[in-house]
This record gives structure tokens, C-alpha cells and sequence, in this order.
């Protein structure tokens, strides 16, 4: 624990530990309100296709249906992520772009009633060909998915920073190389459900298994055209989201409609199945790149192409496509890099955000050709890391500033940590080790619209007997302990224990926040939690300055207890007040220092109910090139790994024995949440790394959409993880902190590739790396 | 994604279960452990009006030797038998079980479920080819035994009469001499389909070198688990060892059929059905030997 600080740092149980452990916790199964509707959506069985007509009429004569809604009957009102590439109807319009497109959505007295009448409308469809590939969607002569997308380009990027041609000229060692990636599924553990439920006071309110309550809210009132003070979003605890639970789903807008139509409440949850066949997950990759250096190692010039096969939709598309190029600005000194990234549209779920958004197989292919690079220089990949490295201060070629960075510390402390130049070189075949980097933001500088807007405020209110404080953040714990960290920053900027600190979250009546996405709300709700803290802490602080008849600046507050700078002041009176209002008590204030509570409670007798608030935005940030929004960020956090695996010669199966973690959080809040974030991010990138793809027939249809088929690590495939917290004091950061959640995958599926690399001695270019794909490569080679 | 409606019925002994499977006509299914049946169910992929329950059947969870024979209740469930029912189950059994799914599908799953279900991979089916066991099929008529070669006959398709039960297991108790192995392929370590399975028996002759006899069962090389007649023939007679077990490995890898999907391809399925032939080999002999 950090000395200066009494809570941050420490190893404080999470608040959502014992309700999760009992199973106390609410979730929105748990939730159940009277007169509940179950909802249910038609879904396209085609991948392509048009709409003839569609007869609802004996979906709507089955007893015990209420409501069955097509486009027909909802605003035509196209939405998205971005503005920029608002491409989504609620329900078809004319055509279906995927398995799973959503057609008509049904409400009724229970599920199986709902099911069975969405399973009534007949709908006459006229099939188009099928493009479910990047190379079918971009052939001559391919149907546009999209009129308003000629050639189904749905987004392209070309950057330049620098002179690439003329660094390359310079260079002694080309290195090129080309990675392929699949689609992968977050699988987070709780698919995705929603209650909503219209009032007769004309408010809808959403219960939504949500990342992003604010994006929810603003999505259904504009699709509805209900203001947004009409719409309120609230979150219970939710399970996991990993990105693709960052924006409104067809069930929030579906229900929202149903209940608007209906007067009843709502429910509408996907299946596992249905999870699959939405995706929104990790798109698939196709990268290549070109890289520069000089005889001593120096990187010069990077030069790359991305091909994102996107899906029917672009959800969060085009930040994934800027942010494949952007993230490889650092953490190395690159000062001439040349981007192109196109995202294409094909007949597949739309793919979107998922943890190290856009950034982790562009990660892991420059990883790997940097480990090739110091092969050819006859380097140790270490020093050829140690050797290019940002440090603190030093801004990217696209104009990202690594405020606080400490790289070196990663590299150094798992190179130690893992024996590396005792194992390095000295392993037998079949055995190996590799090391990989990566940096991440810590929070999106600019939100998904374009808007002034602060991106996060707290309210915090004392207890009227001064006992504690309550936290009101709109921010989002879905498991990442975020109700934790805020908790903890209040607690620390007032002074107090931190079982003294209650909190609720995930209400859109309790502020703006952006909600859990690009790993922002430790610092900047944690910002705005700070300000709201020393706010309450500084009128707590004035009013007893005014009874005690001192200078304010004489006072503070430490571990629950006023401190009184200087000559002794009487506090007795004050203690009578307190002990006359709890006459019969058997717990009294004692010893000779104010508690926080009588300081908390004179001031509510002074000044009646206090509030204080806080909020956040990022200060401007960044170039003025296009794109330059994706990737700036307040703060980089940044990590290094070293993995340790050995492969199995005859099957090509791959343990991975080990890992070494390292991660620059600017400071932790929470050390055990540090770590755990750092685990699951080894579990996560391990998944993607050896086992995960979602795969499809050619038809179309998710082919493994269970948990039993689309494959993701088990407690039996974890190595022993070994976690560095690195602490370098984010100066932008609250308390010095920033990001753990996303940047820690960042090196996970390089290092493991470096390692087999290093096992095998063959390149492997190509994930998931199954056991099939490692023999066939070792057999090809004999 | 609902389970469809059904009626479900739990008879307390098996001549009350064979009456209503007898007098629901082929309507009724029975349900051991359900994790095969119920998922399937819950796809629309079975829609049996009525289910009998074998869970409340004594009769079905006995284990016990009768002579030289080793019989397992059909009830077993998955999670008794990895745990090796008391050092009575052959080894190669006791891995397929404790290979099986997670510990909370051990629980539930039972040995009959896994016979009857008759996937071509089934963790339990292939050490069960290799053990030489049979199954015991019971009927308002009476019993019949059946070795395991003739009860599979395609995926999901058994011996097994729409009249009957499958009440036991019939092996021979492991003896001296002779060793098991079990050893399955698939992407992870745990909670997972095989992309090829391969069990393995041999019994020495008193010399402890020269193999007696030796089987070989092959999953998901075949439309059902299957037995190599070329491992065996390459085994009887040869010096237990490296050579020989080569010569096993690739005579199994040659009678193996497998076929390609989105799983696997043939090609690699067939080159571990060898890799796999050979380790559980040596782990057949290390038991043999009492190592």
C-alpha cells in the first residue's frame, strides 16, 4: 500500500463481493414486476435477402399475444454507434442483411405463447447471393448490402505520419509479414436482457443488462421520440460485457416499443444462440505490415493494411478500423508510420467492440515481426524493446502523449520475473518463451457523438446523522469493480473508512456517464468522484470552521477523524451537542479529536441536507488530422508479458505453463482488482489466442453458437500468472491512476505467439492457434 | 429454446419402467442422466410426449463382480466412475469418465446415457470397446447380452429395442498382467467433444514382454467408436514396445475413417489417431507391467 494514501492501494474487499458470493446480487433475471409480458423477435433465417411481404395476422389472432410490431408500425428512424454510420433499422425494412436480422417482435402473457407467434408470421422472402466473405463482398459485380455503401466499403482509413517512403530508404532491415484473424465472441456469462415498463406518467424506463446506460437512453429515446427525460435507463448488476454490451441492443429498442404499445412491462432476453447471431464481438483481421529499422535496432518506419471483414452493420466499426492503425503509434518510438484500413460489410452478425478495441491483432502481428527483426539483427527481443521504447513525455507520430509511461519497468520487471536470460535460447524444442508489449487508453478523449458534453458527474450526499457518504454515479459496474474503485477515491479524498461509503450506479437519473467502454471510469468518473468528495469534504470542513470560529485551512480530515492544525481548539461543546442528540447510545464519540461524524452531522444541522457534486471531461486532445479522436485519451496505460509455453510435438497442442505480467496502472486503486483485471485479460487473450472462432456454414449460420462449441478457456487451460503492478503516477489521472481493463490483453496473443515461435521455430500467422494448425505447420516443415 | 411439454414419470423398480415404456408404444424416452437428452430437447431436435425417469431404479446403480466378470449398473454416473468405483473400474474407464464434460455434467451423466446416446466419440463408449464389454438389454421378455462392435450401429443408433432397457455393464475384471489406457484429443483441457479418442487394452503373456492380445478402440474416426482389427492383429504376438506399438499406431491410423469438418480434417484426425494409439499403449503396458 502507498504510503501518502490510507484506502487507494490497498486490498479492500470489492462492495459487490459478499451480495455476489451469497448470491444476493440482482441481476435482471431477478428483477420481476407485476403484469410482465414476455417479448420475443422474429429473427431472418436468410444471410441475404429480400422482403416480399410479411402476414402477421395469425401471430396476432393466437390467444394471449398483446402486441406484434414490424417496421410497419415504429418510426423509421435508422440508428447505430456513430452518427457517422447510423445503418440500422429496429426491424427490417424491405431486405435482411443477416441470420438473425431482426423482422417483427411479438408480446404476450408468457414466452412460449411469444415464441410460438413469432413463429406464425409468415414472411416471403426473395434470397440474394450471400457474400459472407471479405473477398465475396468485394468482388466485381457484388450486390451492394447497403445502397448508400457503393462496393460494400463500410469505412476506410488512410494516414500518413511522417515520410514513410523515404525513412524505409533509409533503412537497413525490412521486415514484412501478414496475420489472419477470426471473428471472436466476448462470451461474456450473462446473455443480454431487458425489462422495460412504460408508466402512466408518460416515463419509459429501460432495466438493461448494459455497459452504457447513457448511450442506451439516448438510442431508445431517439428510435422512440421520447424525450430523454421520458427515457430512463437503469443497470442492475450485469455479467460481463467486454464491449459488446456497449451500445442498445434490438431487445432494448423491441421492449421499449412493446411497452410503450402495451402499457405492461416487457421482458426480452437472448438466448446464448441469439448472443451469437448479434455479435458485436472482435471483428476478424487481415493485416499486413511493413517495417523499417536500422542496423542498431532503431525502429524507422512502419507501414500496414487492414481488412476487417465487418459484418451486416457498422456498430462500432469505424473506431475499430481508425483504432487498428492508431494503437501502433506507440509504445515504441516510431516516427514515420503509413496506414490503410478498410472495414467491408459482408452478410454476417455485425461485429464491434470487444476488450483492446481494434488494436490486438495489429498488436500481435508487429510483436511478432519484432521478434523476427531481432532474430535477423541477432538481437535479444527484450533489448530490441528496452531499446525503443517510449518513455514519460514522449508523443506518438499521431500525436498521442505518453503523460505518465512506464514501459521500461513492465519490460524490466517480467524479464526478471521469468528468468528470461536464463531461459531464452536454452529451452529444448518443444519448449519456449516470448515476450511482448502494449499500450492502451484510458478512456475514449471525445464520446461516441459529437458533443461538449462532460462525460461524467457525480453527486455524493452525506447521511443526515453523519455517518457516512453516498456515492450516485450513472457510471457502469458490470464486474470490473468499478462501484469498488469509486468507492475507495471517495473514502480517500473525504478522509474516511471506507465501509463509510455506500454507492449507487447505473441509473441514468444519477448524472451522465459514458458508461464502462475504453477503459475510462476509473479515471474520469473516478475524477469526477474525487471533485464531488473534496467538494462535500470542503463544505463539511467550512461549516465547523464557522462553529468552531477557526480559519478553514486549519482543518482536514484523515481516517474518519478532524485534524486541527495548531494551538488546541475546545471541542467539548460540540461533543455535548452530539452526545445530547444520542442520549441513551450506548456508542459515544471518544478520545480528544472530532469524529467525521459529528463534524458531518454539525454540518447538516448547520446547512440541512449536503450535496456535493463533481464531473469530468478530457481536456482537447490530440491532432487535427481526420480520425485523429480514435486513440487520444487522457493517459496510456501500458504493459508487458512474458508467456512460457510448451507444445506437444506429435498433436501440436499447446500448454501455456506461464505467464508474467506486467501493467503501468498509474496507481492502484484497488490491488486486488488490479490483478484480477490483469488475469482475466490472460484468460481472455489466451481464448483468442489458441482455441476461439465463431464459425459459420455457407449459409451463414453461426455453426458453434454455444458455450460447449465456441471454445473459451477453462480453469484446467490457465497457467500460473504472475502480476506486476507497475505504479509510474499518472499526472492526468485521479490520485495518479489510470487503465487496467483493456490494455492488459494487449500482449497476451503476441507473447504466446512469440513463445511458440520460439518453441517450434516456425511462424505461425494465423489465429486461433488449434492444435490442428500447429502440426499441419510442423509437418509441412519436415 | 423452451423445453417442450412432456409428462414425466418416475417408476421405483425395473419391471414398473419396462411396463410403461411398454405401454406408451414408442411415445415415451427414457431419461438417465438428461445432458444429452434434454439439451436436445431444448433444440427441438426430440419431442417425446412422455419421459420415464431411470434415476429412482436400484437395479441400475449396482457395481459388483460376479466370477471373472465385472458388472456396472447402466445408473453409474460419470463422476462415480472416474472416481474408480473403488479401484474395480479398468483405468482406461475411469479416464473416459473423468474426461467427460465438467464435474457438474460427471454428475448427472450416467454409463447407460453415454452407450445409448452412441455418439461416434463418446468418452465412455471408446474405452468401453477396448474392454471387451457388452451390454445387458432388458425387456418384458427378458435379457439379452450384447458385445459393444454389434450395439453401435451409427451415430445415435444403437442395438437397443425401442421395449428395452439397458441395465448393465459386463466386462472382465481386470486381472494381472494386463493394463488400460485412455487418451482424448480436443482443443482444451477440460469440457469438450473429442476431435479423436483412443482406448487401449493389452494383456502380457507370463513372460511380461509378449503381448497375449491387445485391443484398440478408435472415436471419432468412424460413424461409431470403433475397433481397430489391424492394431490388434499388429499386437498379438509382438514384444511389448516403442516397435511395436508403431506398428499398432499406424494400422489404426489406416483403419480409421474420419472425416472432415469444421472440427477437424481427416488428414490430422487420422495422423492423431496414431499419435494417440501410441500413448495409450504405453499406458496399457505401464499398468500391465505395475508401473
Amino acid at each position: 500500500m502507498s504510503a501518502a494514501y490510507d484506502v487507494i492501494g490497498s486490498r479492500v474487499p470489492r462492495k459487490d463481493a459478499a451480495p455476489k458470493a451469497t448470491g444476493q446480487a440482482v441481476f435482471i433475471e431477478d428483477l420481476r414486476f407485476k403484469g410482465e409480458l414476455a417479448g420475443a423477435l422474429l429473427q431472418s433465417p436468410h444471410a441475404h435477402a429480400l422482403i416480399k411481404s410479411i402476414d402477421v395476422s395469425k401471430a396476432k389472432a393466437l390467444p394471449g399475444v398483446v402486441e406484434v410490431i414490424t417496421a410497419a408500425d415504429v418510426p423509421r428512424v435508422k440508428y447505430g454507434v456513430s452518427p457517422a454510420r447510423y445503418d440500422e433499422d429496429l426491424f427490417a425494412v424491405n431486405k435482411v442483411r443477416y441470420v438473425g436480422d431482426e423482422i417483427a417482435a411479438v408480446a404476450a402473457e408468457d414466452l412460449e405463447t411469444a415464441l410460438k407467434a413469432a413463429a406464425l408470421i409468415k414472411v416471403e422472402y426473395e434470397p440474394l447471393p450471400r457474400l459472407l466473405s471479405v473477398e465475396e463482398a468485394t468482388a466485381e459485380g457484388a450486390p451492394w448490402i447497403h445502397d448508400e455503401f457503393p462496393n460494400n466499403v463500410c469505412a476506410e482509413v488512410h494516414q500518413e505520419f511522417g515520410d514513410v517512403a523515404t525513412a524505409f530508404k533509409e533503412c537497413d532491415l525490412i521486415q514484412e509479414g501478414r496475420f489472419v484473424s477470426k471473428r471472436q465472441d466476448a462470451a461474456f456469462i450473462e446473455p443480454n436482457q431487458c425489462v422495460a415498463i412504460y408508466g402512466q406518467d408518460g416515463m419509459l424506463t429501460l432495466h438493461s443488462s448494459t455497459q452504457v446506460p447513457h448511450y442506451v437512453q439516448r438510442t431508445v429515446s431517439m428510435v422512440t421520440g421520447l424525450p430523454m427525460s421520458k427515457v430512463r435507463v437503469v443497470k442492475p448488476y450485469v455479467g460481463g460485457g467486454f464491449g459488446p454490451k456497449a451500445a442498445a441492443t434490438p431487445i432494448d429498442l423491441a421492449a421499449s416499443f412493446l411497452a410503450l404499445r402495451s402499457g405492461r412491462p416487457v421482458r426480452m432476453a437472448y438466448t446464448r444462440e441469439q448472443v451469437f447471431s448479434f455479435g458485436r464481438a472482435r471483428h476478424g483481421f487481415t493485416h499486413e505490415m511493413k517495417i523499417g529499422v536500422k542496423k542498431d535496432g532503431s525502429l524507422m518506419a512502419l507501414e500496414h493494411r487492414a481488412t476487417l471483414d465487418g459484418g451486416a452493420y457498422s456498430s462500432f466499426g469505424i473506431a475499430t478500423v481508425y483504432y487498428a492503425g492508431s494503437l501502433l503509434g506507440g509504445p515504441y518510438k516510431l516516427p514515420n508510420m503509413k496506414y490503410d484500413g478498410r472495414r467491408i460489410y459482408t452478410n454476417k452478425p455485425a461485429c464491434g467492440a470487444q476488450r483492446g478495441h481494434g488494436g490486438v491483432i495489429a498488436r500481435a502481428l508487429f510483436e511478432q515481426q519484432l521478434d523476427i527483426i531481432a532474430e535477423r539483427l541477432g538481437m535479444d527481443p527484450v533489448e530490441l524493446r528496452l531499446q525503443n521504447m517510449m518513455e514519460t513525455g514522449d508523443v506518438t507520430c499521431n500525436d498521442l502523449a505518453m503523460s505518465s509511461l512506464g514501459m521500461r519497468q513492465c519490460i524490466e520487471a517480467v524479464a526478471q520475473g521469468s528468468g528470461w536470460k536464463q531461459k531464452k535460447g536454452a529451452l529444448p524444442k518443444g519448449k519456449g518463451i516470448g515476450i511482448a508489449c502494449g499500450f492502451f487508453v484510458s478512456g475514449a478523449g471525445y464520446p461516441i457523438y459529437r458533443s461538449e458534453t462532460y462525460h461524467c458527474t457525480v453527486t455524493i450526499k452525506a447521511d443526515e446523522d453523519g455517518g457516512g457518504v453516498k456515492v450516485f454515479t450513472a457510471a457502469a459496474e458490470i464486474g470490473q469493480g468499478s462501484d469498488t474503485t469509486m468507492a475507495i477515491i471517495a473514502a480517500e479524498a473525504l478522509g474516511i473508512p471506507y465501509d463509510m461509503v455506500r454507492i449507487e450506479s447505473g441509473d441514468t437519473d444519477f448524472g451522465i456517464d459514458l458508461g464502462a467502454y475504453s477503459s475510462r471510469t476509473t479515471l474520469m468518473t473516478g475524477h469526477a468522484t474525487k471533485e464531488a468528495a473534496e467538494n462535500l469534504k470542503e463544505v463539511i470542513l467550512g461549516e465547523l470552521a464557522g462553529e468552531l470560529g477557526i480559519d478553514r485551512r486549519r482543518l482536514d480530515i484523515k481516517r474518519g477523524l478532524v485534524k486541527i492544525a495548531g494551538e488546541a481548539v475546545d471541542i467539548a461543546p460540540l461533543r455535548v451537542r452530539y452526545q445530547k442528540e444520542h442520549r441513551g447510545w450506548l456508542s459515544q464519540p471518544e478520545g480528544g479529536q472530532l469524529t467525521f461524524n459529528e463534524a458531518s452531522r454539525l454540518a447538516c444541522l448547520r446547512r440541512g441536507t449536503l450535496v456535493a457534486t463533481g464531473k469530468y471531461k478530457p481536456p482537447v486532445l490530440g491532432g487535427k488530422f481526420k480520425g485523429a479522436a480514435v486513440g487520444t485519451s487522457p493517459a496510456y496505460g501500458c504493459s508487458a508479458q512474458v508467456a512460457e509455453v510448451s507444445v506437444d510435438m506429435e498433436t501440436g497442442q499447446i500448454t501455456v505453463e506461464r505467464v508474467t505480467d506486467a501493467h503501468d496502472c498509474g496507481q492502484a486503486i484497488n490491488l486486488t482488482s488490479v490483478e484480477a483485471q490483469m488475469q482475466g485479460s490472460v484468460a481472455m487473450g489466451l481464448g483468442e489466442a489458441l482455441f476461439e472462432e465463431v464459425k459459420f456454414d455457407e449459409a451463414g449460420r453461426v455453426m458453434n453458437p454455444s458455450l460447449g462449441e465456441y471454445h473459451i478457456p477453462t480453469i484446467m487451460d490457465m497457467p500460473a500468472v504472475d502480476c506486476i503492478v507497475v505504479e509510474s503516477g499518472e499526472p492526468n489521472g485521479p490520485f495518479g491512476a489510470k487503465e487496467v481493463g483493456e490494455g492488459a490483453i494487449m500482449p497476451t496473443i503476441p507473447a504466446i505467439l512469440n513463445a511458440v515461435r520460439d518453441a517450434v521455430g516456425l511462424t505461425i500467422d494465423e489465429t486461433p492457434l488449434t492444435p490442428e494448425r500447429i502440426y499441419m505447420a510442423l509437418k509441412k516443415a519436415k | 429454446m423452451l423445453l417442450p411439454s412432456f409428462t414425466y414419470h418416475r417408476p421405483g423398480g425395473l419391471a414398473e419402467a419396462l411396463a410403461m415404456l411398454d405401454g406408451f408404444g414408442g411415445q415415451a424416452k427414457l431419461l438417465a442422466g438428461g445432458t444429452d437428452l434434454l439439451v436436445n430437447m431444448k433444440h427441438g431436435k426430440q419431442a417425446p410426449a412422455q419421459l420415464i425417469d431411470l434415476d429412482g431404479l436400484a437395479e441400475l446403480k449396482a457395481s459388483g463382480s460376479r466370477g471373472d466378470a465385472l458388472e456396472l449398473g447402466a445408473g453409474l454416473k460419470a463422476a462415480a466412475i472416474a472416481g474408480g468405483l473403488g479401484g474395480a473400474a479398468p483405468q482406461a474407464l475411469a479416464q473416459g469418465a473423468g474426461a467427460l464434460g465438467s464435474p457438474q455434467v460427471r454428475n448427472r451423466a450416467s454409463l447407460g446415457g453415454n452407450l445409448v446416446t452412441a455418439r461416434p466419440a463418446a468418452d465412455m463408449c471408446v474405452p468401453l470397446l477396448a474392454l471387451g464389454a457388452r451390454v445387458a438389454l432388458v425387456s418384458p421378455a427378458g435379457e439379452r447380452q450384447v458385445d459393444l462392435p454389434e450395439f453401435f450401429l451409427g451415430p445415435g443408433l444403437t442395438a437397443l429395442h425401442p421395449s428395452e432397457v439397458l441395465t448393465r455393464v459386463l466386462l472382465a475384471k481386470p486381472r494381472p498382467g494386463e493394463g488400460s489406457g485412455y487418451g482424448k484429443l480436443g482443443l482444451r483441457k477440460a469440457l469438450e467433444i473429442p476431435l479423436v479418442n483412443v482406448a487401449a487394452w493389452l494383456a502380457l503373456e507370463a513372460d511380461g514382454k509378449t503381448i497375449k492380445e491387445a485391443r484398440v478402440a478408435l472415436g471419432a474416426a468412424a460413424p461409431t467408436p470403433m475397433l481397430s482389427p489391424g492394431a490388434a492383429k499388429a499386437l498379438a504376438g509382438a514384444t511389448a514396445g516403442d516397435d511395436a506399438f508403431a506398428a499398432a499406431a499406424f494400422a489404426a491410423a489406416a483403419d480409421a475413417r474420419p472425416i472432415d469438418d469444421h472440427r477437424g480434417s481427416a488428414e490430422y484426425r487420422r495422423d492423431m489417431v496414431a499419435a494417440l494409439t501410441k500413448r495409450c499403449l504405453g499406458q496399457a503396458l505401464a499398468q500391465a507391467r505395475g508401473n
